[in-house]
């Protein structure tokens, strides 16, 4: 075939990206069970990922934007590098919000909780990780008919948060936990539902990559919002 | 909203919505200067003999914009344009059948002059073929032969600041054309197909056989030219075609033997990011044969 080391160096990219991918997962994982058992010494495992994470991320897109220099890519090629350009940066930024979470677990191992707020959260993390998962599979595997059932699985991590939210800002009497743990606890409920987001954008670049109709039909979903402004639900 | 089978029958005519939207000639011209003529062609098949060559080619050529011919060696991209100018039936045997508007006027009609059509649609040829004349007469020869009896001065002048060579070789207007460099001779060419006042240019691989320098050159005059005239250039430099063109065609042969058909037709930024069809996608990313 034509260009086969250009396809072979484009191989190459998206098994370093899926790689990646199965570190951020692994972390991911990691997390979920620190967060299960109040587990200090595994979320401690996860201190310095952020770190390793960009710099892998980094290499991608340079290896990305050699090929764009020296191959000129056009059409599905053109796509792909786009696409692992744009994966590269939301499984970056999932493994620095999971770094995130695990510091804030072991810097409030010790404080008090509130339970239903605990529960709240650890479902959370672990329908993050599911999501998380899933969009990375919908990418490796092309599936562009899951990647529209995604979005759905990500409206329960949404009405999480929200409940993890009022659970936040309205404690039970005499209950909600320390305080310093209540404010993490608000920030952990904010990156888990951004790692979802994460998931769905990347299952969603899937889209992209195989039809060239996701950044149109995102636009046209944008422009077609309904925005409440008024809160009162018109 | 338009549906799959408009789509469909849009994609395989050759004809994009904004072109049946917009009428040839109303956009993209310069404030205050006439709105240059594009082309429309229907159902245009060519002959050399008995053997078809090209077969069923519609498509809108817009006015003011490039466009790009693709496709690999052989495909009938060449044959198709010289169509656009009645130079394909100057070879023996060669023939045309179909429809081809200039505007309102269809170039194979009965009462079409050919020498007319070809000083209206004027034509540029991949290796540069100067006159051994002057660099002057070589602009000015077409248009004295036509008649001209404007400012024959004005009209080099104007002519090779189009073909953006003015500035290179105004201080030895009465030197050779030869005496140009592969590149400026290509120029030179381009300046004495405006001279005759086109309102279409043809281009046959401008640039193939000019080195990296001279081929940026060409490339930017192109983009001045469309600002006042019609541009279609074929090229194997699909690079080429991206940055330069506002349309591309895809010529391609499915089997051995058959003639040379358009393909596919769209917008360059459609055709060089998510084209519709497979052959195209594998012709434009180097995946073809």
């Amino acid at each position: 075939m034509p260009r086969e080391t250009f396809q072979q160096e484009l191989d190459g990219l998206i098994s370093d990206l899926l790689e990646l991918g199965e570190e951020v997962e692994a972390s991911l994982e990691n997390m979920v069970r620190a967060m299960e058992g109040r587990d200090a010494g595994i979320a401690r495992q996860e201190l310095g990922v952020d770190i390793r994470y960009k710099a892998r991320g980094m290499d991608i897109e340079r290896e990305c934007m050699i090929l764009q220099a020296r191959q000129a890519p056009v059409a599905g090629d053109l796509r792909l590098l786009y696409t692992v350009q744009s994966v590269t940066n939301h499984l970056v930024r999932s493994g620095t919000l999971c770094e995130h979470i695990c510091q804030a677990i072991t810097e409030t191992i010790d404080s008090e909780r509130d339970e239903d707020l605990e529960t709240a959260l650890v479902e959370m993390a672990r329908t993050a990780r599911n999501v998380f998962n899933e969009g990375l599979d919908v990418f490796k595997n092309r599936d562009i008919e899951r990647a529209r059932d995604l979005q759905a699985k990500d409206d329960k991590v949404d009405l999480l948060y929200s409940e993890a939210m009022n659970l936040i800002a309205n404690p039970s009497e005499g209950g909600g936990g320390a305080p310093e743990w209540r404010m993490r606890a608000a920030l952990m409920v904010h990156y888990l539902e951004r790692i979802s987001d994460h998931g769905v954008d990347i299952g969603g670049s899937a889209v992209f990559l195989v039809t060239g109709q996701r950044i149109e039909d995102a636009m046209q979903q944008y422009l077609d919002r309904n925005v409440d402004y008024d809160g009162d639900g018109t | 909203m338009e549906t799959g089978k408009i789509r469909e029958e849009r994609r395989l005519s050759g004809v994009s919505k904004d072109q049946r939207d917009v009428r040839q000639g109303d956009d993209g011209a310069p404030p205050g200067e006439a709105p240059t003529l594009g082309m429309k062609i229907e159902d245009l098949s060519a002959f050399y003999g008995s053997f078809k060559a090209v077969t069923d080619v519609s498509i809108d050529i817009r006015a003011n914009k490039v466009t790009a011919l693709i496709g690999p060696s052989g495909c009938g991209k060449s044959t198709f344009i010289r169509c656009l100018n009645r130079m394909h039936e100057v070879l023996p045997g060669a023939h045309a059948e179909g429809r081809v508007m200039l505007g309102d006027q269809d170039i194979y009609a009965k009462t079409s002059d050919p020498v007319n059509i070809r000083r209206r649609v004027g034509m540029v040829f991949q290796k540069p073929n100067p006159f051994s004349k002057s660099i002057y007469e070589n602009v000015a020869w077409g248009a004295r032969i036509n008649g001209y009896k404007g400012d024959m001065d004005e009209l080099v002048e104007r002519s090779l600041k189009h073909a953006a060579l003015w500035e290179e070789v105004k201080d030895r207007l009465k030197e050779s054309g030869h005496g140009l460099s592969g590149g400026q001779q290509q120029r030179l060419c381009i300046a004495r197909t405006l001279a005759v006042e086109p309102e279409v240019i043809l281009m046959d691989e401008p640039a193939s056989a000019l080195d990296p320098v001279s081929t940026q050159k060409i490339e930017d005059t192109m983009e001045q030219l469309k600002q006042s005239y019609t541009v279609v250039i074929v090229t194997h430099n699909m690079q080429q075609a991206a940055r330069i063109s506002d349309y591309t065609g895809f010529f391609y042969i499915e089997n051995m033997g058959d003639p040379g058909r358009l393909w596919e037709f769209d917008g360059t930024e459609k055709m060089f990011s998510n084209p519709e069809r497979k052959e195209t996608e594998d012709y434009v990313t180097g995946r073809f044969g």
